[in-house]
């Protein structure tokens, strides 16, 4: 009860202490919510490319093209052969009209842009996964298919899967790396204003230390603000950029048409948004917890 | 059985000028329920010694126990429920300038984790007591002097404090005033609360039936009119005081 009471206490004076002044607490939020942005902007980014990545055949290592005019028992032939492998998890067969159908759900079932295509002038191919996605593997397996007579060409999409890979590791990285300044720059924010906070109410908390509040109950209000305007902030930052995703999503789907056709694009699941305002609300803390450490003793 | 001890207490302040021996080697024992008069001239170390019960100041040297505990020897977290015991009545009154008497004398209240209604209640006896009108919503700064002192007053006893310390409580107050303060300064005390009033009001020097009196003089104590021999025993098992923490802490 007791504690609840203090809470109270500490949750009411933080709130009036931003009250106080408001345009401060509106320009500290703001800037804390434009670093968030940026942040946020970079998640989306990362999970639209992962998500495109992961739809662009990652898990397709080697295609194996016949000749034309393989017959349907040579294939089924060399299909089963090849399942025998040791490093063949699964064969696949694709016939022109499973390979036409699937251009255009991949195109996002616009068959306009397939005019002029045949059925009959896709090749009937052969999709090979080799055990775990390995790359190395996928590598041998092609060059092996490529000696088969019946095989045409053979595409190992491992070695484009392993690009997209580490293009995806350098993003991850690139985000990560923003992710430490923005978060840098929003401790900054909240410090500074919590800092001023703490100058203009010098006299209070001495006061308190005085009459025996505690360090939770001196400092409290200061964190309260601190979280406030992290919560604020973040949830600001998820807001707009929801909205601007909503705006620029129909220019950047014409634009790439064929790119993001196979997924389209996603705005950040809830979780995503939940964890950005989490995070908003942990530096704001932090920041607030750093601004008043040096007042412990009073 | 003393509640305030002090045992061979020496403090100085230290600045640019070099250092300033504010108490030296001071030591006497107050008994509980005491009446307890500290005088001396001006800079004489009173505040100084006030401000070290309060542990806002650290000896150089000596202890000093409050209840049989060696209060600089308290964790920092500690610190905090030893001032709830300690009421203190400072000379510069400590108010906020801006908040009325009554949110003044709430703020002592609620740190202690009470409910607003009792908070308001007791904030209200306490002003009612030092004849303050309680619904009164100006701001601190726009009080006179002696009604300022008497908010400061009934902040310090507004916990009900074991120990109440009074920092030239008259020093802002005509005679009328000051008798009826030193009055209820008194009657605290016969509640059981030990007072210690530090002063160099002549009106008080004289006229005040203290049970104990006590006279600095730079920084060393000159007169003790209950003087015991204090030693630097161990300190007591014991504690009189409730000093273990009440759970209010955990918050944030
Ligand atoms: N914060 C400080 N820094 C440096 N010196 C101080 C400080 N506070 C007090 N002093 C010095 O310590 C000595 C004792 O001061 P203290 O305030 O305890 O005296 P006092 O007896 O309360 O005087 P008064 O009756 O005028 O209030 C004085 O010489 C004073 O100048
Ligand atoms: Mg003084």
């Amino acid at each position: 009860m007791r504690q609840l009471y203090a809470m109270r206490y500490v949750t009411a004076r933080g709130l009036r202490g931003m009250a106080q002044a408001p345009l401060v607490q509106l320009l500290a939020i703001a800037t804390f919510a434009v670093c968030m942005l940026l942040l946020g902007t970079i998640m989306l980014v990362w999970s639209n490319a992962r998500s495109i990545a992961d739809h662009w055949g990652v898990d397709v290592p080697v295609t194996a093209y016949l000749a034309e005019g393989t017959s349907e028992a040579a294939t089924a032939d060399l299909a089963a052969r090849l399942s025998e492998l040791p490093q063949v998890e699964q064969v696949e067969i694709v016939t022109p009209a499973q390979a036409q159908a699937r251009l255009v759900d991949g195109l996002g079932g616009d068959e306009r842009l397939l005019e002029g295509i045949e059925a009959e002038l896709l090749p009937t191919s052969l999709e090979i996964h080799v055990r775990g996605g390995d790359v190395a593997l996928a590598d041998t397996l092609a060059s092996e298919l490529r000696a088969e007579p019946d095989v045409e060409d053979v595409v190992a999409a491992g070695q484009w899967a392993a690009r997209a890979q580490s293009l995806l590791e350098t993003l991850r990285r690139i985000a990560i790396g923003a992710a430490a300044l923005v978060g840098f720059a929003c401790l900054t924010i909240v410090w500074s204003t919590i800092r001023l906070a703490v100058y203009a109410r010098r006299a209070e908390i001495q006061i308190l230390r005085l009459v025996g509040g505690t360090a939770s109950f001196v400092h409290g209000p200061f964190v309260v603000e601190g979280l406030v305007q992290g919560t604020l902030g973040a949830a600001a930052a998820v807001t707009m950029l929801y909205f601007g995703f909503d705006a620029v999503r129909p220019l950047l789907t014409d634009a790439f048409a064929l790119a993001f056709a196979a997924g389209g694009l996603r705005f950040l699941s809830p979780i995503e948004c939940a964890a950005l305002v989490g995070f908003g609300a942990a530096l704001g803390v932090l920041g607030s917890r750093a601004a008043v450490a040096r007042y412990v003793e009073g | 059985m003393a509640i305030l001890e002090f045992a061979g207490v020496t403090m100085s302040y230290g600045n640019r000028g070099g250092r300033v021996t504010a108490l030296d080697e001071v030591s006497f024992a107050v008994a509980e329920g005491a009446f307890a008069l500290l005088t001396g001239p001006s800079g004489a170390g009173k505040s100084t010694l006030l401000k070290l019960v309060l542990a806002s100041e650290r000896p150089d040297r000596g202890t000093i126990r409050v209840a049989g505990r060696d209060i600089h020897r308290l964790r920092k977290s500690s610190i905090p429920y030893l001032r709830r015991n300690v009421g203190a009545v400072f000379q510069d009154f400590k108010l906020l300038p801006d908040a009325s008497p009554r949110e003044n004398v709430a703020l002592a209240l609620q740190v202690l984790g009470i409910g607003p209604a009792e908070v308001e209640q007791r904030a209200r006896k306490s002003l009612l007591e030092v004849e303050l009108d309680p619904d009164t919503r100006r701001p601190a700064r726009c009080l006179s002097g002696g009604e300022q002192q008497r908010v400061a007053i009934a902040r310090a006893l507004a916990g009900d404090p074991a120990i109440l310390l009074a920092d030239e409580p008259t020093g802002n107050l005509d005679p009328r005033l000051s008798r009826e303060i030193l009055e209820l300064l008194q009657r605290v005390c016969a509640r059981g609360t030990t007072v210690m009033i530090a002063t160099h009001d002549p009106l008080v020097i004289d006229h005040v039936a203290a049970s104990h009196r006590l006279e600095l003089a730079r920084g060393r104590l000159v007169a003790d009119s209950d003087a015991v021999a204090v030693v630097a025993e161990p300190e007591t098992s014991e504690p009189l005081l409730p000093l273990q923490p009440i759970a209010v802490g955990a918050v944030a």
